[in-house]
């Protein structure tokens, strides 16, 4: 099995990030914190809690080279975090928002970041040395709905975005002084600010959880009618092609190669989705245990188990053995998944990762003996 | 402007009731051969190309319904069903609760348990959050 580790956190994450070097994990246990844990001799040990913002912390990116954290809240604002001694310095970010941040992440060049939020606007945020200070520069207009999730392009320009109005676009965040111009290619520093690239129409349901591979060639993201959609030349005429699945919505996915992408969701469980040599993308198998079988009589069972779930979960944990339902008995998670992130070095391939969700474990996954899945 | 649309739509409209009209012809043939398959195939065919029009929807649902009244064996059926029509299937199965009359109902439900098991909930959530495609 692919699971290395599984630590139970909390009640309930929202969001995690992991330190540059992978020795601290930060998460959101469903709270204004942010708790940041190391391993001491095998041992998760708090390090840290930063304690700023007043209302839950919807998502949270630790960067890599400079070793800032970066959060977003319910509360309208972000923080950037620096380490300075042994404390975490905050650093108030003004998205200049009316409504909640919803998803953050570092751009690859960690000098933007990118914050999507309720307010149907997606906040580009740059550091001014002069001023000492972060500015945020809204995409107003765009959206037509909640943005849930962001995604930046490796060239540090382009970001992809979905939103609960399902639809996936793509943004030019060109940004004069801080983005130089000769450096890129001229298709993409041509671009203004906030241009819209490509508007991808494809779920007539909310969508969630965008992700460009490794190259940049291919945009991912889910919908919440139980599909994932797959964007091959983006740009004026891209390529779509939607897998159809069997079982519930996914929530975030993670490519692990040009090839292969792990999803997650409400299934509890990941689900690998591959393209072979033609392109075409499909659905391998899952990652976690195999489920049992559905037999004709499972319905009735079915809803007795969730009775008993529903009463069991007052009892907060203890003995959840009994009252396990069979879909997920077995598997590693037992509440919906909703975040994914790359371990290890960022290449080409990636074979570990993690997961957490919010049954508030963090899981770890490793690819390394699933030899099906590493052909591929 | 509007006007020259409404008449577009209107034209569609009158074009798409009587391909329906044809269909009809055909599934009732096919149903007095015994190949209740082949008529629930037909039925659900070409409803993708579904407009807006509630009167359109109606003659569909009038011919898909007869076919699904029509199905005895629900295994055997959805054996042969290629999975490409379980979503809009789905759909239709959905309607037919919808209407709240007994036979339709018991009907539907029966199609609906087998082919659960077989499209999973992702068929479900896929007829729940379609609010643009709808039969």
């Amino acid at each position: 099995m692919a699971v290395t580790s599984i630590h139970p956190f909390a009640q309930c994450i929202t969001c995690h990030a992991w330190s540059p070097d992978q020795s601290m994990v930060a998460f959101c246990p469903n709270n204004n914190e942010a708790h940041i844990y190391r391993l001491v001799e095998d041992k998760w040990e708090k390090v840290h809690v930063l304690q700023k913002h007043d209302q839950v912390i919807s998502g949270i990116d630790w960067s890599a080279r400079s070793n800032r954290i970066v959060t977003a809240s319910h509360d309208r604002n972000s923080y950037v975090w620096n380490l300075e001694g042994s404390e975490w310095v905050p650093t108030l970010v003004i998205l200049r928002l009316n409504r909640a941040a919803l998803c953050v992440q570092w751009s690859p060049k960690e000098n933007k970041f990118a914050v999507g939020s309720g307010a149907k606007t997606v906040c580009i945020c740059y550091y001014e040395q002069e001023n000492n200070w972060w500015v945020s520069k809204l995409i107003r207009k765009r959206h037509d709905s909640s943005v849930t999730s962001v995604s930046w392009h490796p060239n540090n320009i382009l970001l992809a975005t979905t939103s609960t109005d399902g639809k996936c676009r793509v943004f030019s965040t060109f940004i004069k002084g801080v983005d130089a111009k000769d450096s890129k290619k001229s298709t993409s520093s041509d671009l203004k600010f906030g241009e819209l690239i490509v508007q991808l129409d494809l779920s007539s349901s909310w969508t969630f959880g965008v992700k460009w591979s490794p190259s940049g060639n291919t945009l991912a993201y889910v919908g919440h009618n139980s599909m994932i959609y797959f964007v091959d030349d983006v740009g004026p005429s891209p390529l779509a092609q939607n897998v159809v699945f069997r079982d519930l919505p996914l929530r975030d996915v993670l490519f692990v190669s040009e090839k292969t992408v792990i999803g997650v969701g409400f299934d509890c469980n990941p689900m690998v989705f591959t393209a072979d040599e033609r392109g075409v993308w499909g659905f391998v198998r899952y990652l976690g245990e195999r489920k049992i079988v559905s037999s004709g009589s499972r319905y009735g069972s079915q809803f007795s188990e969730a009775f008993g779930k529903f009463y069991g979960q007052s009892k907060q944990g203890g003995s959840n053995d009994a009252v396990e339902t069979s879909r997920t008995r077995g598997a590693v998670h037992d509440n919906c998944i909703n975040s994914i992130m790359p371990l290890g070095e960022r290449g080409i391939l990636t074979k570990r990762f993690s997961t957490s969700g919010l049954d508030g474990k963090i899981v770890l996954w490793d690819l390394e003996n699933e030899h099906d899945l590493l052909e591929l | 402007m509007a006007g020259s649309e409404g008449f577009v739509e209107a034209d569609n409209a009158e074009a798409i009731i009587t391909r329906i009209e044809h269909k009809t012809l055909k599934i009732e043939t096919l149903l007095k051969q015994f190949k209740p398959v082949e008529a629930l195939k037909t039925a659900l065919e070409g409803t993708y190309a579904m407009t807006s029009d509630e009167r359109c929807k109606s003659a569909h649902w009038i011919v898909v319904h007869r076919a699904i009244m029509a199905i005895k064996d629900v295994d055997g059926m959805l054996s042969s069903l290629d999975p490409e029509y379980y979503d809009i299937l789905m759909k239709y199965l959905y309607r037919g609760l919808s209407t709240g009359d007994r036979p339709t109902c018991d009907q539907c439900l029966r199609i609906h348990e087998k082919l659960t098991e077989r499209a999973g909930h992702g068929c479900i959530l896929r007829f729940l959050t379609d609010t643009v495609n709808t039969v």
